[in-house]
């Protein structure tokens, strides 16, 4: 004994903390990852590739992915590691997925490490404290916005959308409370409702009923509140089906402006299949051009660069859809970034990452535009409302760093280099004329 | 309770380790269920706020106070126990409290309490406090939000402290234990209350029990704990009536309302003129500025002080 404390004593001199592991905790890491936890044999491809370690200062401690999954195999808090966790950073682009020789899907390891980091004292300071409020949201307001229920249809007060009927139509169109709320995505959605229109689709919307997915409990691994979403909105969404289809029949289109509640639907609702067929708007409107419903005739003549949202492309296989749309529009131009695909740079938005604050100078969004420059298009394309809104913002921080370009301009501020949009808006544009060449975020539909 | 204070074996700070020997704390808090702000319409003709229509939460402010009794609880043990007077509609918000993590949930319940004021619901409220600190071995603090999103008084926690006799501390920001020499009723401790004040902040120091309300902003209401929604779905919530808690008829409902509603008026909306500013920043904001100018030499703008 006396010995064990005098090599304590000199520890504490040395001002080194022996380690005492505890086995209890590695049964919860195991069991909340999956088993996933144990299968990571600590190469560090996945810190490599992170894109944190292309925006974080060679000064700053790496943010290492490697390192808190190690932390989580010891059973260890993560105000162990020097650097602290990636916990909360992870935008779960799964980037590092497809690079990991175990094949580790390491978006379920974070997700299941939040899990944990709720319920275990020895993790729980890592929330940050604003989830929770975000979580209340959901609770109260039906959306992770905060914004009062009875206005979730106030952005398309002028567009007469029907309430779902199944016996009359033949797409229930899931808008999400992003589109529903946000300014710039709402411009998203009315282009949809444009060309949805346009290709004759009958359609309907559970107006102010509309749920919210659960994209953000998702994210944020509260599994438990998430099931309770679950549940709740199956129930909702099997009494709005009406007669359950026949075996072979052709199920109606869940369609969905986000890619991220288009996830959540196809992977997370076992309840609906059968009852649904969940699917992105961008795989939708690609049928219904293969199927002929939908054609564009008019010249667009615009130089586009396409980028993919991680949970569409990574998270669903999805890459091909959205090109194929831009390329059935005469005119468009498709240039591909180097960075394309799986290998495509995350905006930053995922993960829960739409939640918390990130600094101007570490947001993945500006990386990505110096990688859409290169290419020389004008337009930035993409397909889901949260890279919009991370672009956009990189598209306003790029204008504002510019230096002064001509006499007479005020010090070269302001002209934005590229121009962000989402497929469905490009697509309306094709159907209906250019956007009027002012701000980003101006469809042709016109502000609410 | 003889508790353990050597620190613990691997330097994992156990929360309130250092304090749990002048716990525990019975702490009663107040919530109420409230209409959402922005669905509520004005009835004119009863003069009453029209629920009808509206979808309702708890009211935000009282989320912070159970956030800081959960918290408090967190650091010296005890109970955390939810009153609330109101309509039997309110207990699936006292559910929701509970899987926040309260212990337990009363519900003060009888048509002869409707149409209250503020005096006749703290004195309500009052009641039932002491009889839960008869059935439940005394409590030692009630915490109640800074007010209610609906009424808007802020009156009910210091009624509810006069009614009770014991001392008060209105939007209290931070709140602590600590041993006291004197005073016996205190079991030896006191509370030390932090509360901003204009240009700074004070420390008060009261003897419990007491009754607090805690500032909107000292905390961020944890979410429930989807584990125990099962069994706060399940747990019974005690109701009573006027008398279950033998109350002056004079005092409770509108006979025990020493205010009425003269008159209501529902706020006109006012409507945006839609002015949208184009350029660059520095165009935008020269325009803004030439707005503002406008606007100030109108004397429409001109700097109120708040009275």
């Amino acid at each position: 004994m006396a010995a064990v404390e005098e090599i304590a004593g000199t520890l504490q001199a040395q001002e080194v903390q022996p380690i005492v592991l505890d086995d209890s905790r590695w049964e919860k890491v195991l069991a909340a990852t999956g088993g996933w936890a144990a299968a990571c044999l600590q190469c560090g491809l996945c810190s490599g590739v992170c894109p944190w370690g292309r925006v974080r200062s060679p000064d700053a401690p790496p943010v290492s992915v490697r390192h808190m999954v190690r932390a989580a195999q010891l059973g260890l808090g993560f105000d162990a590691l020097p650097a602290g966790a990636p916990l909360w950073l992870c935008t779960t682009c799964r980037l590092c997925e497809v690079r990991c020789p175990r094949g580790v899907p390491v978006t379920e390891v974070v997700l299941g490490l939040r899990e944990l980091a709720w319920q275990e004292p020895w993790l729980s300071e890592q929330v940050p404290p604003e989830l929770a409020g975000v979580l209340w949201d959901v609770y109260w307001d039906g959306n992770p916005w905060g914004r009062p229920p009875s206005q979730r249809t106030v952005w398309a007060r002028d567009l007469d959308l029907p309430s779902y009927d199944p016996a009359s139509h033949e797409a229930l169109y899931y808008v999400g409370c992003t589109a529903a709320y946000d300014r710039r995505a709402q411009q998203i959605a009315r282009a949809l409702v444009h060309v949805l229109r346009a290709a004759g689709i009958a359609f309907g919307t559970l107006g102010e009923a509309e749920p919210c997915c659960g994209d953000a409990a998702h994210s944020f691994g509260q599994r438990g509140y998430l099931a309770e979403l679950v549940a709740a909105n199956t129930r909702l969404f099997r009494e709005r089906a009406g007669v359950p289809a026949e075996a072979g029949a052709a199920l109606t289109p869940l369609l969905t402006t986000s890619p991220h509640c288009y996830d959540m639907f196809e992977q997370h609702y076992p309840g609906l299949r059968g009852v649904f067929r969940p699917v992105h708007y961008t795989q939708y409107l690609a049928e219904l051009v293969e199927a002929g419903r939908l054609s564009f005739s008019a010249r667009l003549p615009l130089q586009v660069t396409f980028h993919d949202p991680c949970v569409l492309g990574r998270g669903n296989g999805e890459f091909e859809a959205p090109r194929r749309l831009l390329q059935a529009i005469p005119g468009v131009e498709l240039v591909e970034m180097a960075a394309n695909r799986a290998e495509a740079l995350c905006c930053g938005g995922g993960g829960g990452r739409m939640w918390l604050e990130t600094p101007a100078n570490e947001r993945f969004g500006q990386l990505r535009l110096a990688q859409a420059q290169v290419t020389g298009a004008s337009v930035l394309a993409t397909a889901c409302p949260y890279c919009v809104a991370c672009l956009d913002d990189a598209v306003k921080v790029d204008a504002g760093n510019r230096p002064a370009s001509a006499a007479g301009e005020d010090r070269g501020q302001g002209r934005a280099s590229m121009r962000v949009l989402d497929v469905a808006e490009i697509a309306w544009m094709a159907l209906s004329g250019p956007l009027p060449d002012t701000a980003p975020g101006i469809s042709p539909g016109g502000t609410p | 309770m003889q508790r353990d204070q050597s620190p613990t074996p691997h330097g994992t700070r156990m929360p309130g380790a250092g304090h749990a020997a002048i716990g525990p704390l019975h702490i009663v808090v107040c919530i109420k269920a409230v209409p959402k702000p922005e669905e509520v319409r004005v009835n004119l003709e009863t003069r009453t706020l029209d629920r009808g229509s509206a979808r309702t939460e708890i009211n935000p402010a009282d989320q912070h106070a159970l956030e800081m009794a959960l918290a408090l609880r967190d650091r010296y043990g005890g109970r955390v126990s939810l009153l609330s007077m109101g309509p039997p509609l309110f207990i699936p918000y006292l559910r929701v409290g509970l899987a926040m993590g309260a212990d337990d949930a009363y519900l003060l319940s009888d048509r002869a309490f409707g149409g209250a004021d503020t005096l006749a619901t703290s004195y309500t409220l009052a009641k039932g406090v002491e009889r839960i600190g008869r059935e439940t071995g005394g409590y030692d603090l009630v915490l109640c939000g800074e007010e209610s999103s609906d009424g808007a008084t802020a009156q009910v926690p210091p009624g509810l402290a006069e009614w009770l006799g014991v001392p008060q501390a209105m939007y209290a920001g931070a709140v602590s234990l600590e041993a006291a020499r004197s005073g016996a009723a205190s079991n030896g401790r006191r509370l030390r209350v932090r509360r901003e004040i204009k240009g700074g902040h004070e420390v008060l120091r009261l003897p419990l029990p007491a009754v607090l309300s805690v500032a909107t902003g000292a905390n961020v209401p944890r979410f429930f704990d989807p584990a125990r929604r099962p069994w706060a779905a399940a747990a019974h919530v005690v109701v009573w009536d006027a008398a279950a808690l033998a109350v002056d008829p004079t005092l409770v409902g509108t006979f025990g309302s020493a205010t009425q509603v003269a008159a209501v008026e529902q706020a006109g909306r006012a409507e945006r003129r839609r002015v949208v500013i184009r350029g660059t920043p520095a165009e935008e904001a020269r325009a803004l500025a030439t707005v503002i100018r406008g606007v100030l030499g109108n004397g429409q703008a001109a700097p109120r002080s708040p009275s």
